[in-house]
């Protein structure tokens, strides 16, 4: 009979002991989970977070107290957990997981990595750093009542970027500018209205009539003149939002009046008639109509919050008049060519969001909504529960076992539910899936050998037959002028394909007449054009990179269909994503010589970093 | 009880919505203000206990009442996270108290050293739920018909190594709501064509809707025929897991302790005895539960403390705050395997 220590075998305790990992993320996945590690027996855990305590966090981040708001996470993590468990072993980094201090040989000083993250861009980078350093990842998220779990091991199962992940979801210009239906429309366009006033501008979020908007067109050929005449005139009524509000000098009321907004703009809309046929046609407000209005439709809830009333028109017109003279005071404060960032939880930049939208909400006929209900959207809010982390927290120390052991045919992807499935299943697990062989982050890179003369032949002839160099100056020199030789490798990227090749060289003096070079042997395949992201009613990966509205328990409630999904809001600084992933964004290098091009991101924000640089690796 | 409560502290403050914000946000504020009026007894404060603690005084229920008559070990301490380093040779709840104050001063949480045992029947009617571990299943029974009548919720669960389990009576009449997206009507308005859409109705817009389901009591779950054809050509479907339970009661009723192991090599050989005799008396054969279960259902894992404490800490919530329907009545899990199941055992 086997020996135990504990509840565990002795072997599996003994092992526990001596292995060293590196939690990423001290929040409402990772408190749950250093608590688990400890107490399983694990003893050496490094952590990290760049994140410090909010007040909203202490509903589920246990380890944190009402003391710690405004500390490091993974600090005050670290602290905590040595309250209990003194004898570990914990290291904790207040930093970001994609500086490049940690870099490949970073990761391999443990055996094994879990994810405790909130955003795809670090879970992009991390499983990048796994695949490289060949240490197996235990990737999880949770949403609400949702939650799922699991293990990535490279050569294995498929990394993280294996299957394409939907996008965030974007709204079309002219629903956005003409044709708000629903509320998240009205939100949007209050966003993009800040940026235009108070912000950085973005031709992306344009706030006025769409003249150019196809639905509006009688007549399809019109449709394109017109298209045409705003595209030649940047757009027939061209004043940046900016100047001309600055030529007001910010009056909240000419605002409210004026272009852009709730009336003379509403008008003009009124006036691309064939988008009313069959629509309800919006309904224009004028500041002055509006304060001879009775002041009826105040909901007052006593029992309630503040913030989730519901105000009537004249309470948000007064929001939207404060809130304007605040923000310009912010403005005026920052000094000549300054720029508000929006942030969710700066009040004056909320309330005008709130007012703004439900102002639009009003004139389009639409239920307005309180500021907490408009918060949840405008921020990308996700709820988030102490029991749900609990349980993720759990499984994953439970796979870790599973994969300390290299068992990895025991290791599944577990999936947490709302109710059972129809097999009386709450904890879902699921077989892993093995790589995808057409993965680009994954899959081995593909190699040709081509046998040349280096003395001979010319780096543009490598360009104009089969591969881009980029190196237009050196296009005349040989390639044994750089030191290239027999034997030498070369790591060359087509940027059209998104496509790196591994060229192994093999310098040869005999070739036949009239032939530049002479492949041995295959030749890999062309890699697959990526496909292109499908925008789906799944939970994203991501809320830091979501436009999707999210609300209570409504978001993908699907019996097994759940995917990885995520706990935190966008942090303060984030604007509106409005971009999907471009196909042609380079990709960034492994080089079989050069570090690890990831590594070179100094960006410690949560966009992806685009690698302007083609490198060739030399040896 | 949970129906008088409206009439409680209506006002939520704002301290209170700032610190449970996330969770108003999933569950509502109705939710929110009816845990807030919620006492809950918790029984046995080792793993399984000191999560279920933490989660409950996190959701933020009015008061919770931690009781346990055991003291602390070196083994009792190393499985939970509340009590100090230096705390050995002190009762278990007292240990536990200041740590799981901490978590969330709104709540007001409790220590009682007594053994639940020796409670007297009117000890508990002052709750709104009671959630038992590391009792015995006399015990269980017991204080579940004693609290089912006065409409308490009553919650069991334990953990037993790799496995573990979570039991619920919530009465004959448990009345709850469900949040269902609202049925967007057709347009009755004159001037709209036919086709016209209604920016009017947020698609996103929901309603709830009110439920009532019943439970059986926990010695009727227990007690299952399993000799008729019926039963036993359900067998297949059935978790394995509810078995095991019945044996690991069994081995608690007669050794006063559950398996540990500084006596493995008697342990196992006694739960596998008791698997013999329990199977055998419900008239099933001993095959349904290998041998190799012995292995893995020793001491406490804490992550599978954490996975029950976490389903059972919101089914807890669940009953306080009716709203969402529960798991009825038993969910069993798996560490090995990372199955977790809901499945109804009893009178229908």
């Amino acid at each position: 009979m086997a020996k135990l220590v504990g509840p565990l075998r002795k072997e599996l305790a003994d092992s526990l002991s001596s292995c060293r990992v590196l939690v990423v993320g001290a929040g409402g996945i990772g408190c749950e989970l250093l608590k688990n590690l400890v107490l399983t027996g694990f003893k050496n855990i490094e952590v990290i977070d760049l994140d410090t305590i909010d007040v909203s966090n202490l509903n589920r981040q246990f380890l944190f107290q009402k003391k710690h708001v405004g500390k490091s996470k993974a600090q005050v993590a670290k602290e905590s957990v040595l309250r209990f468990c003194p004898s570990a072993n914990i290291t904790a980094y207040h930093d970001s997981i994609m500086n490049p201090d940690y870099n490949v040989e970073f990761f391999r000083n443990f055996q094994l990595v879990m994810n405790a993250l909130d955003n795809r861009a670090a879970r992009n980078h991390v499983n990048r750093m796994c695949l490289a350093a060949d240490i197996p990842l235990i990737e999880s998220g949770t949403a609400g009542y949702l939650g799922q779990v699991t293990v990535i091991k490279k050569g294995q199962t498929e990394c993280y970027e294996c299957q394409p992940k939907p996008t965030q979801k974007t709204f079309p210009g002219c629903t956005i500018r003409n044709t708000p239906s629903e509320p998240i429309h009205c939100i949007v366009w209050a966003k993009y209205l800040f940026n235009q006033l108070f912000g950085e501008e973005d031709a992306d979020q344009e706030v006025s009539p769409d003249t150019a908007d196809p639905e509006a067109a009688w007549n399809p050929a019109d449709a394109a003149a017109r298209a045409t005449a705003s595209n030649k005139d940047g757009d027939i009524k061209r004043v940046s939002t900016k100047e001309w509000a600055r030529s007001t000098g910010y009056d909240p009321v000419k605002l409210f009046n004026k272009v852009q907004l709730f009336k003379d703009d509403i008008m003009y809309l009124l006036t691309m008639d064939k988008l009313w046929k069959k629509r309800k046609a919006p309904l224009p407000l004028d500041w002055t109509e509006i304060h001879h209005l009775e002041s009826s439709q105040e909901e007052a809830c006593g029992t309630g919050l503040k913030d989730q009333q519901v105000l009537g028109v004249q309470g948000y017109a007064q929001l939207f008049h404060h809130s304007v003279e605040t923000l310009r005071s912010q403005l005026i404060e920052k000094g000549e060519g300054a720029e508000l960032v929006w942030d969710k939880d700066d009040p004056p930049a909320m309330d005008f969001v709130t007012a703004a939208a439900n102002l639009r909400m009003n004139v389009f006929s639409m239920n307005m909504k309180s500021r907490f209900d408009v918060k949840s959207m405008a921020g990308n809010i996700i709820p988030a529960i102490a029991t749900t982390n609990a349980v993720i927290a759990g499984l994953i120390v439970l796979e870790a076992l599973k994969t300390l052991n290299s068992e990895f045919d025991q290791c599944r992807t577990i999936f947490l539910n709302k109710q059972p499935n129809p097999r009386k299943k709450l904890l879902v697990p699921c077989a892993l899936d093995p790589p995808n062989p057409s993965c680009y982050v994954c899959a081995s890179k593909p190699e040709v050998t081509v046998k040349l003369n280096v003395h001979k032949t010319i780096v543009q002839a490598l360009q104009d037959k089969r591969f881009k160099s980029g190196l237009e100056t050196n296009n005349n020199k040989f390639l044994s002028d750089f030191g290239i030789r027999n034997g030498s490798r070369l790591q060359v990227d087509d940027f059209l394909q998104d496509y790196t090749l591994l060229v192994n060289l093999i310098h040869s003096e005999e070739l036949e007449k009239d032939v530049e070079f002479e492949v041995v042997g295959d030749a890999p395949d062309k890699a697959p054009t990526p496909s292109v992201p499908e925008e789906g009613k799944n939970i994203a990966n991501g809320n830091k990179d979501s436009a999707q509205p999210s609300t209570s328990s409504k978001a993908a409630a699907e019996d097994d269909d759940v995917l990885i999904v995520d706990s935190d809001e966008e942090p303060s600084s984030s604007t509106m994503e409005a971009s999907p992933e471009s196909s042609n964004r380079k990709r960034k290098h492994h080089g079989t010589d050069t570090d690890d091009a990831a590594s070179k991101r100094k960006r410690l924000d949560q966009q992806p970093a685009d690698d302007d640089e083609d490198i060739i690796a030399l040896d | 009880m949970i129906d008088t409560i409206e009439k409680e502290e209506n006002i939520i403050s704002e301290e209170e919505a700032a610190q449970y914000d996330r969770q108003i946000r999933l569950w509502g504020l109705d939710a929110q203000k009816r845990l807030r009026g919620s006492r809950v007894l918790l029984v046995g404060l080792r793993g399984l206990g000191a999560e279920v603690a933490k989660n409950l005084i996190l959701a933020g229920v009015k008061g919770l009442t931690l009781l346990d008559h055991e003291q602390v070990t070196e083994e009792s301490r190393r499985a939970q996270f509340l009590i100090p380093v230096d705390a050995d040779g002190q009762n278990q709840a007292q240990a536990s108290l200041e740590r799981a104050q901490l978590l969330n001063p709104m709540v007001e949480v409790k220590a009682d050293t007594d053994a639940v045992g020796s409670k007297p029947d009117d000890f508990f009617f002052q709750f709104d739920a009671v959630c038992l571990t590391r009792c015995s299943k006399d015990l269980m029974v017991r204080v579940d018909q004693l609290c089912a009548s006065r409409n308490i919720k009553v919650f069991c669960g334990d953990v037993f190594g790799y496995h573990g389990y979570m039991f619920s009576d919530l009465g004959q009449e448990h009345h709850y709501v469900e949040e269902k997206p609202k049925v967007v009507k057709g347009s009755n308005e004159a001037n709209d064509g036919p086709e016209a859409k209604k920016p009017k109705v947020d698609p996103n817009e929901t309603t709830m809707v009110k439920k009532t389901v019943s439970f059986c009591s926990f010695k009727a779950a227990l007690e299952v025929d399993w000799t008729n054809e019926k039963a036993k050509n359900n067998l297949k479907r059935i978790p394995v897991d509810y078995f095991l339970l019945q044996v690991l009661l069994k081995f608690r009723t007669d050794k006063g302790r559950d398996p540990q192991p500084d006596s493995f090599a008697e342990d196992s050989q006694l739960l596998l005895q008791i698997r013999d005799d329990v199977l055998e008396t419900m008239g099933l054969s001993s095959e349904l539960l290998p041998n190799t279960f012995v292995s893995y259902c020793f001491s406490e894992m804490a992550p599978v403390c954490a996975v029950v404490g976490g389903v059972l800490g919101q089914e807890l919530v669940k009953a306080l705050s009716q709203r969402d329907a529960p798991h009825r009545n038993f969910f069993f899990f798996d560490g090995l395997k990372g199955s977790g199941v809901v499945d109804y055992f009893g009178s229908k």
